[in-house]
């Protein structure tokens, strides 16, 4: 992100200026008190709102000179989860993450091992044909992740991941994203957790009204003097 | 492309019956609008019919003096079919006159006979391509030394074109309203189904599904919607036909018997394309907003 400012229609400014680089392979925090931009950062990534000014480009390419057509494309190399997990309630595990494939044009032959794999991966085979409202919330989550690594995205974008989870199942989540991290894969968690943030020390940014106010490696949740 | 197809069809079929009761609701307003429609149609149809009916009625007809000699009536024929108001010249002589006289009061006969002469003047009877026309036609005829006499049916004409256009153009109006209401119906009815799986959209979204794959299963749910609207008001005309001929025949006792059959096609094909055209349309509308900004 280069120069991004961000205002909605209603005048209200979310970010101002800002400028962020996420290395590929990175594993960062998005932290900082609502309100503070965190959901704007990941509505510019995956291209559901455009910049007001500046420039975000992912993987080389400037998402607000993107066509149309080519958006579906660019989001399927970003995997994302939220806080509340967003599933289907009436469809298994399995079909909820298959889903992400069949929509997407997969061929449904294709479907049934990258199921199996990504549920492999997060650890759900056992639960594959239960429905989301048998599962606990951490299972869930992790139904979710599924989804979002069916498609092998290159960045995985969580938005408080663990916001409804208890504090044991939120660190299984956090295992999870730094396994799935080193696979290789670009990690952006946004997290108002303290607790996880400072014991995993990774990098941190922390946003303030709209701005960046800290962007540091191997840090703590609040700034440490 | 194929697995597109099947994928679409297979979600319009699943979504038609998930949302069951909704719908419902889409397909029995459809039914009652294309009820509605058809139900127009059918009078402004047979309104039509008869009103072309009565306008290719109106004639004008001039009494021929006794006098008048065979040339000066061809000439006079000749000079009429000349006039571009004018569609067709027939003459009635005054022998002919006397069997159509009979032919409808055969009662008389006795009467007519036992006059010594052919009271009955011979006529011309003049068609008109547009019934607005009389007065041009009329005024000629009577600056012509063999005609006698011009039957004056001015005002029953001039009556008669006032109420063909009104009722034609208020039966547009009406269709055009009914027609606007239809859609709007539909496209609400729709829309709320669109709402209700919002969340299924915005994952469909999230996960990189382009544009088609979230639009056309809502697009074929629309047709089936439309379809299946059209096909139970269809089935409901074909049952209601011998009410409705009956009706019709009763009402416009002129309307040619034999067009019911291609009306009843007519009025097929036309539920037909505007159940499906509404349904997708009303889909296409219904959720465009959720596409890609």
């Amino acid at each position: 992100m280069q120069g991004v400012t961000k205002s909605y229609p209603n005048g209200r400014e979310a970010l101002h200026d800002v400028d962020l680089t996420i290395p590929e392979g990175d594993f960062v925090f998005l932290v900082g008190p609502s309100g503070a931009g965190k959901s704007t950062v990941i509505k510019l990534l995956i291209r559901d709102e455009l910049p007001t000014k500046g420039v975000v480009l992912l993987d080389g390419r400037d998402l607000g000179r993107l066509k149309r057509r080519e958006v579906p494309k660019i989001r399927r190399k970003i995997g994302i989860v939220f806080q509340d997990f967003k599933l289907l309630p009436n469809k298994t595990v399995r079909d909820n993450v298959g889903f992400a494939l069949e929509v997407t044009g997969a061929r449904r032959r294709d479907i049934e091992p990258a199921v199996d794999r990504v549920l492999r991966v997060v650890g759900l085979t056992g639960q594959a044909d239960q429905l989301p409202s048998q599962l606990s919330g951490g299972e869930q989550q992790r139904t979710a992740i599924a989804r979002a690594l069916v498609h092998n995205p290159r960045l995985f974008i969580a938005d408080e991941p663990t916001g409804n989870l208890d504090p044991l199942i939120s660190w299984e989540i956090i295992q999870l994203l730094l396994r799935i991290n080193e696979l290789g894969v670009t990690v952006l968690m946004a997290t108002h957790n303290a607790e996880v943030v400072t014991a995993v020390r990774k990098r941190v940014v922390a946003l303030e009204n709209g701005r960046i106010v800290r962007d540091e490696l191997g840090a703590a949740y609040h700034r440490e003097d | 492309m194929v697995a597109f197809v099947a994928f679409s069809l297979r979600r319009a079929w699943l979504g038609f019956w998930r949302n069951g009761l909704m719908s419902l609701a889409a397909t029995l307003t459809m039914v009652l609008m294309l009820v509605l429609l058809s139900g127009l149609i059918i009078l402004l149809t047979g309104l039509n019919a008869t009103l072309n009916f009565v306008q290719q009625e109106v004639q004008v007809v001039a009494y021929l003096k006794d006098s008048a000699g065979q040339q000066e009536i061809s000439g006079l024929e000749i000079s009429l079919q000349g006039m571009a108001q004018v569609t067709q010249v027939n003459f009635v002589s005054k022998d002919q006159a006397m069997k159509d006289f009979l032919a409808r009061h055969p009662d008389e006969a006795e009467v007519i006979n036992s006059l010594p002469t052919n009271p009955l003047p011979a006529s011309l009877q003049i068609n008109l391509r547009d019934p607005n026309d009389y007065l041009d036609v009329a005024t000629y005829l009577k600056s012509q030394p063999t005609v006698d006499r011009v039957l004056n049916i001015k005002q029953t004409v001039d009556q008669m074109v006032t109420v063909i256009g009104i009722l034609r153009a208020g039966g547009t109006v009406i269709l055009v309203v009914v027609g606007l209401i239809v859609l709007f119906i539909i496209v609400n009815t729709i829309r709320l189904a669109v709402v209700a799986r919002a969340d299924e959209i915005e994952i469909m979204r999230l996960v990189g599904a382009s544009d088609a794959f979230i639009r056309w299963p809502f697009i074929f749910e629309g047709a089936l919607v439309g379809l299946l609207g059209a096909l139970i008001t269809i089935l409901l005309l074909f049952l209601g036909q011998g009410p409705i001929t009956g009706f019709l025949s009763d009402y416009f006792k002129v309307l040619p018997v034999e067009a019911s059959a291609t009306v009843g096609q007519n009025i097929a094909l036309i539920v037909l394309g505007t159940g499906v055209g509404v349904g997708v349309l009303g889909s296409y509308l219904s959720v465009r907003s959720y596409l890609i900004r």
